[in-house]
């Protein structure tokens, strides 16, 4: 397994953000659906090795991120695309991928080839050297997910990642996670049913900082039919029927 | 653009990266533009003498590049709490104190690089009108380190308090500082506290420093100590960062969360910066005032105090003008304006036959109570008697040649000098440790001005004071001048004959204003 937790909490003051998670992820496509304040990015920032988690045990890669030596190989093996991307914006698509290449410790002679291949996969060539303060949203969210996989991560954590694109880059992206996850341990957080759907081997829905439901897409559809749920979508219609249970029995 | 044309270009190192993005470019041009307006203007206008010239270095260059350095300094490194890539860089191998090294290096690239280009603007210029000496290093040295340490202040303020207000604050705050270390600097004197002199702005030195004597390397070599302790401090408490943020869960949670390693680093810089600069504080509070500057005994080497052989260059035929050679670009002017004054005294008795430029240390120190074996005094003195003069007097159209001097008034105070030292004699020590009785009687006065006017200069001015509300030089400056019109109306021979029998007389302050023929 690429991520093991094992009753995971994160709190902020009195605020409990994750409460007691336990989740075996292995390689493929996993789905983080729920509304806002379920704890999805919280989770996926201790995912990400940037919080550390309050109470619990938490093994990324059978590696434990608490200790230095652990941290750093998880890192050098991580890609993560956060909710807000924040860039530098005098420098060109190229240099912040390269930037980041260089700060993951990518082998300085594999970097150009790394960075051009990043950068043709989310499919900016041609804006390769503008710089980012004329990019679109959508565009620089490609050069977000361009830097989160030039390192060819075998574990990578997507926040909200198609926010801002447009419906042709969406489908594309939606390829591109579904490629790497041939090989790869990908977490997507989103609010996009759709993208599940196109996209995900597997679905976690949170709800209050817990993981209430677990399993594929078409799981998630059947509780939907078979339950009291609403939406223009079968996924929707499984989404709400778990949350409208979940609500019920908290 | 193919990802084949992008794989054929060179890897490049995040350092470069950040050389060739940093916003330190975008000042440079603003940098150059104040630097040429206030530093290479004013060391311009200072006498061609290396030394003299290189004090600009630290007193106006660090004034014009240190608060820049800070701002943009904390600006980089407030970049990742402004732009909000915290956590896409936490998330990466590389340390913090790694990426922070990058972008610090990167903004001293730019500021160091723009920093020696306006110091090699100087030396280049000083190398072209010097007429003797070499660069000086020392002062380079300082203002670099000095320079580091006003961009590193600032990159730690950045780093700890990432905010957008951050830069200008670290700006004006170092500027203050700089303002605050000025002071301290100007108001050191022989015999009060000499910490200031930790602050290498200080006023203009005089004007032959460096040339009789070496500039003893002590006070420069404390002043690296310290602004270098200090930047090795702020340097460790950059490094200790994390473990303060994180310390809430525990010191040993921190250290471990940090790397111990770091840790161990971090309180090693902070603790060799502090002992650093500590040491260079207590030295500074050494400091006396030698005939090489001020020297700190436990850094001085006696070879300092030596002075530095030369051959003067000289002028005239029976009455020589000599100058240093670091001073032969003056040496017409001084030789033009002393030659008359010295022909209507010649042949007298006590009359010069020579005049020499001798290190201003002791000349301007002398006032307040510094004197120094063996260094030549200003003033008329030996047998045949020889003029001595200092270059912050006698040479004072070196200074500010580029905003235009008053040659004809510094001709005449240069030649009252020599006759009133001929005619007067020495001056006289005053009760205060910074004045001098050097008013003549009006007899001395009466025969200075003839002197004067008969050597084609302007009637000089004395000031006038008053005792119990009448002159004190005994008769008003109406019936001086008249009297020194009736002198100079004599004929050469007559005046020559009635100064040559009364000199004595008129130099004790015996002979009245009714005496003059």
């Amino acid at each position: 397994m690429n991520i093991e937790l094992s009753e995971i909490t994160r709190r902020f003051g009195r605020n409990v953000a994750v409460d007691g998670v336990t989740l075996d992820v292995g390689p493929g496509v996993l789905g983080l659906l729920g509304p806002n304040g379920a704890g999805k990015t919280s989770l996926l920032r201790m995912l990400a090795t940037i919080l550390p988690p309050s109470s619990g045990n938490l093994t990324l890669l059978d590696r434990d991120p608490t200790k230095p030596a652990d941290r750093r190989e998880i890192r050098r093996r991580l890609g993560y695309l956060p909710q807000h991307l924040g860039y530098y914006p005098s420098f060109t698509v190229v240099e912040f991928v390269e930037y980041f290449a260089l700060l993951k410790e990518v082998p300085p002679h594999l970097v150009p080839k790394a960075v051009a291949a990043a950068v043709e996969k989310v499919d900016l060539g041609p804006k390769a050297k503008a710089k980012l303060r004329t990019l679109s949203g959508g565009m620089l969210r490609r050069v977000g997910i361009a830097q989160a996989i030039v390192n060819e991560p075998q574990l990578l954590l997507f926040d909200e990642p198609t926010a801002g694109l447009d419906p042709e880059q969406r489908v594309a992206f939606r390829a591109l996670i579904r490629d790497l996850g041939q090989t790869a341990t990908v977490v997507v957080s989103t609010h996009l049913v759709e993208d599940v759907g196109a996209a995900c081997s597997e679905v976690a829905l949170m709800s209050d900082g817990k993981v209430v439901f677990r399993g594929t897409p078409e799981e998630l559809i059947a509780r939907g039919e078979a339950g009291q749920g609403v939406g223009d979508a079968p996924l929707e219609r499984g989404y709400s029927a778990i949350l409208g249970a979940a609500r019920s029995t908290s | 653009m193919t990802a084949v044309a992008l794989s054929r270009s060179r890897p490049v190192p995040v350092l470069r990266i950040e050389i060739r993005r940093s916003v330190v470019l975008w000042a440079v041009p603003l940098l150059l533009g104040l630097f040429y307006f206030d530093s290479f203007r004013t060391a311009a206008g200072f006498p061609p003498v290396w030394t003299v010239r290189s004090s600009v270095i630290t007193s106006h260059m660090i004034a014009d590049f240190g608060p820049f350095a800070a701002g943009l300094a904390a600006w980089v490194a407030s970049r990742e709490g402004r732009r909000k890539t915290g956590d896409l860089v936490a998330t990466t191998v590389r340390p913090a104190w790694a990426r922070q090294a990058s972008a610090l290096g990167a903004t001293l690239f730019w500021l160091l690089l723009a920093f020696l280009a306006g110091v090699a603007a100087i030396y280049v210029d000083t190398a072209l009108s010097a007429t003797w000496g070499g660069p000086p290093l020392w002062p380079v040295a300082v203002g670099v380190v000095e320079l580091v340490t006003f961009a590193v202040i600032g990159f730690t303020a950045g780093a700890l308090f990432p905010g957008r207000f951050t830069a200008p604050l670290a700006a004006i705050g170092t500027f203050l500082l700089a303002e605050i270390g000025f002071h301290g600097a100007e108001s050191v004197r022989p015999g009060t506290s000499t910490y200031g002199l930790l602050s290498p702005a200080s006023n203009v030195p005089l004007g032959d420093v460096g040339v009789f004597y070496h500039v003893a390397p002590d006070l420069a070599i404390a002043q690296v100590m310290f602004m270098g302790g200090l930047t090795v401090a702020l340097l460790g408490v950059l490094t200790l960062a994390p473990v303060v943020r994180v310390s809430y869960r525990g010191l040993l949670a921190a250290v471990s969360s940090v790397g111990r390693w770091l840790c161990v680093a971090g309180v090693a810089l902070l603790a060799a910066g502090v002992a650093a600069a500590a040491t260079a504080f207590s030295l500074a509070g050494t400091a006396k005032m030698g005939v090489s500057g001020w020297e700190i005994p436990a850094l001085h080497g006696a070879a300092s105090d030596q002075p530095i052989p030369y051959t003067p260059v000289c002028a005239g035929t029976s009455f020589k003008v000599c100058v240093h050679p670091a001073f032969s670009g003056f040496l017409s002017s001084a030789n033009t304006a002393l030659q008359p004054v010295a022909a209507e005294i010649a042949g007298l008795p006590g009359a010069p036959v020579r005049a020499g430029q001798v290190p201003s240390g002791d000349g301007i120190l002398g006032s307040q109570g510094m004197n120094f074996s063996g260094v030549p005094k200003p003033g008329l003195s030996g047998a045949p008697a020889v003029y001595r003069f200092i270059s912050d007097d006698g040479l004072a159209p070196l200074w500010g040649s580029s905003a235009g001097v008053d040659n004809a008034g510094w001709r005449a105070g240069f030649q009252q000098e020599l006759v009133t030292a001929f005619v007067a004699g020495p001056p006289q020590a005053g009760p205060g440790p910074d004045t001098f009785v050097t008013q003549p009687t009006a007899a001395q006065q009466a025969v200075i001005t003839a002197l004067m006017i008969r050597a084609g200069s302007a009637a000089p001015q004395f000031g006038e004071d008053m005792t119990n509300g009448a002159p004190s030089a005994g008769a008003t400056p109406a019936q001086i001048a008249a009297a020194a019109q009736r002198f100079a109306s004599l004929s050469p021979s007559a005046r020559h004959a009635w100064l040559a029998a009364n000199l004595p007389a008129l130099r004790a302050g015996t002979v009245t204003l009714a005496q003059l023929p």
